[in-house]
């Protein structure tokens, strides 16, 4: 409609017979409008600020990694599981602020009725959501660990021989950038479904994160038991030692007691993911709407 | 009579101990519908069940021939709902909730942005459409909420007491925008109220109900019908007034002036014949006695004398 001269043109009420999507169309609104939140994008500038610090924090130290490693000719060599291990709390931080951004928001200000009574169902609901965070940590994980990647072959000497010989760490570089972002978003989008508040949400995540942590320490110290088997407890720990296997790095403690093999980790961290993700669906199909 | 837009049989909810509704059985039919009831009589537990999102302990209902509980899917695209609640994310524009609540409704990306600037000129939204709906004024806030259960063009406008929170300018503002929806567009509109005053003024029918259960369903003609007096509101000065009554009593109906109106009795044995005959004396009076007719009706009865009836 261009507007030629000034007159307003009432239309009236008009039908709408075009197109439904139905259940489709609803879900991909709602994945996709999540999504974006997780960025802050299109919303006020302070949403922003927890996104954009993380992933800009999580990539200079791998911004480093790679410089150290091109300034001496490729003598200090790039520790993945150093780098994005020292990075989990990080990870941690951008997903105890942003889950709540939009299960407890839905909840504060009452949104779901709406939704559900539109072509949302609960479970679609959660679903849809948890994908939102789930893909956003995915692609937050990943940056720094495709810096490293990306530069370690850019500095080498010979790029197309270390592309050759260092191929197969695409492998590990997906594997591990998904399963920290299934651990870390499933649990916070479960905690998050529990409460409307946000501030809460986001200490229950952190708290839950942190709290194996105290206990995994103290069943070391007190009840005596060992170090690979009380690091199972704390899923962030976990997470580094896969990272530790996976690339093929070593620490001292796991040469002294060797930790379970890297596929029993792989499969308890995704059994955790499955648990905190049925715990999600189960607690937005009985929230009081 | 149409078929019935929504039915209801012996349905029950209870929450604990509580029962919100008690064997509601009710059929409503296409049109405007009022569903008046004191806080807690269990209006928005009936509402929700209607949308699927509470369940009912027993009996069943249906939405246009669809079972609220087993056939829910086939309901969504039919009904839209306004909450009684607010329901708007304070950091979002009206536009782009609007259309987020389109797109969750299945429309496609380029219908939903243009169904929603539609929508939301309809309930006269303008340029402050753009803005975060934090700084809106309750006005406002309720006309997005009635847009946006407009925009997936429903069937059925379920409103759960729209004028909540309202001015008494906004209050006409919002059942004029309801009323017009409900009779320009060919949308059926259940809305809710415990306001029987201003439910009288837009809605064809009314359903009452107290403590979960049905008191009266009945047209509002039904409700207030009309009563054995002529209102007549003339023109003209006091000397033409009284010419007026005198000639209306010359024609021996029962007359009583009151200022610029006159009340008649209309004869209690009205035939048609008898009717017509009583209308041309007022007619003919008026003529004569050079007032002009302003208008002319049939005084109703009021809804307030009904629930009055029904709470006594």
């Amino acid at each position: 409609m261009t507007p030629t001269d000034s007159t307003i043109h009432d239309l009236g009420y008009r039908r709408y017979d075009g197109e439904r999507e139905g259940a489709r169309g609803a879900f991909r609104a709602l994945y996709w409008q999540g999504f974006r939140a997780m960025f802050g994008v299109g919303r006020p500038m302070k949403t922003k600020a927890v996104p954009v610090f993380v992933s800009v924090v999580t990539m200079l130290p791998a911004l480093a990694s790679v410089a150290a490693s091109g300034a001496t000719q490729g003598q200090l060599p790039i520790t993945y599981a150093n780098v994005i291990g020292a990075q989990a709390l990080l990870f941690l931080l951008f997903s105890a602020a942003q889950a709540p951004e939009m299960l407890c928001r839905d909840q504060q200000h009452r949104v779901l009725p709406l939704l559900f009574t539109r072509d949302v169902t609960r479970t679609h609901y959660a679903l849809a959501r948890l994908l939102a965070l789930f893909t956003a940590m995915f692609l937050v994980a990943l940056a720094p660990l495709l810096i490293l990647y990306l530069g370690e072959i850019g500095v080498a000497k010979d790029p197309g021989a270390t592309f050759a010989k260092m191929g197969n760490k695409l492998g590990p570089v997906l594997l591990f950038a998904t399963l920290l972002a299934w651990v870390m978003s499933t649990v916070s989008a479960f905690l998050s479904s529990l409460t409307p508040r946000r501030a809460y949400a986001t200490a229950a995540v952190i708290g839950g994160f942190l709290g194996t942590v105290v206990i995994s320490q103290g069943l070391q110290d007190l009840a005596g038991m060992s170090e690979a088997a009380t690091k199972m407890i704390d899923p962030i720990e976990t997470l580094r030692t896969t990272a530790m296997q996976l690339f093929g790095e070593t620490k001292r403690w796991m040469e002294l007691t060797p930790p379970p093999s890297v596929w029993v980790h792989v499969a308890a961290l995704t059994a955790l993911g499955f648990a905190a993700a049925a715990g999600l669906v189960w607690r937005v199909r009985r929230v009081p709407v | 009579m149409a078929a019935p837009l929504i039915t209801a049989r012996s349905l029950t909810r209870r929450y604990g101990a509580v029962t919100a509704l008690d064997a509601l059985t009710v059929a409503i039919e296409p049109g405007i519908t009022g569903l008046v009831g004191a806080n807690g009589a269990g209006k928005s537990t009936f509402v929700k069940i209607l949308l699927g999102i509470v369940d009912p302990s027993e009996g069943d209902a249906a939405v246009m021939g669809h079972d609220v509980v087993r056939e829910r899917a086939n309901i969504r695209a039919l009904v839209g709902y306004m909450p009684e609640h607010d329901c708007l994310p304070p950091d979002m524009s009206a536009t782009e909730f609007v259309s987020f609540m389109a797109r969750c409704s299945g429309l496609p990306v380029t219908a939903a942005r243009e169904r929603t600037a539609e929508v939301l000129r309809h309930v006269g939204l303008f340029e402050e459409r753009y803005r975060p709906m934090g700084g809106y004024s309750t006005g406002m806030a309720q006309r997005v909420k009635l847009a946006q259960a407009l925009v997936h063009d429903p069937r059925l406008l379920i409103l759960d007491e729209p004028t909540n929170g309202l001015d008494p300018e906004g209050r006409d503002e919002m059942l004029a925008l309801v009323s017009r929806t409900g009779r320009e567009f060919g949308i059926s509109v259940l809305v809710s109220s415990h306001l029987l005053g201003e439910l009288e003024r837009i809605c064809e029918r009314i359903v009452l109900i107290e403590q979960g259960r049905l008191l009266r369903a009945e047209q509002v003609g039904a409700l207030t019908s009309e009563t054995a007096t002529l209102v007549v509101e003339l023109d003209g000065d006091a000397a033409a007034l009284a010419a007026f009554v005198a000639r209306v009593a010359a024609a021996g109906l029962l007359v009583q002036a009151e200022r610029q109106r006159v009340l008649v009795e209309l004869p209690d044995t009205a035939t048609p014949a008898a009717l017509d005959a009583a209308y041309d004396a007022v007619r003919d009076a008026a003529a004569m006695s050079d007032t002009g007719i302003l208008r002319l009706e049939r005084r109703r009865g009021h809804l307030q004398d009904l629930f009055a009836e029904a709470g006594a």
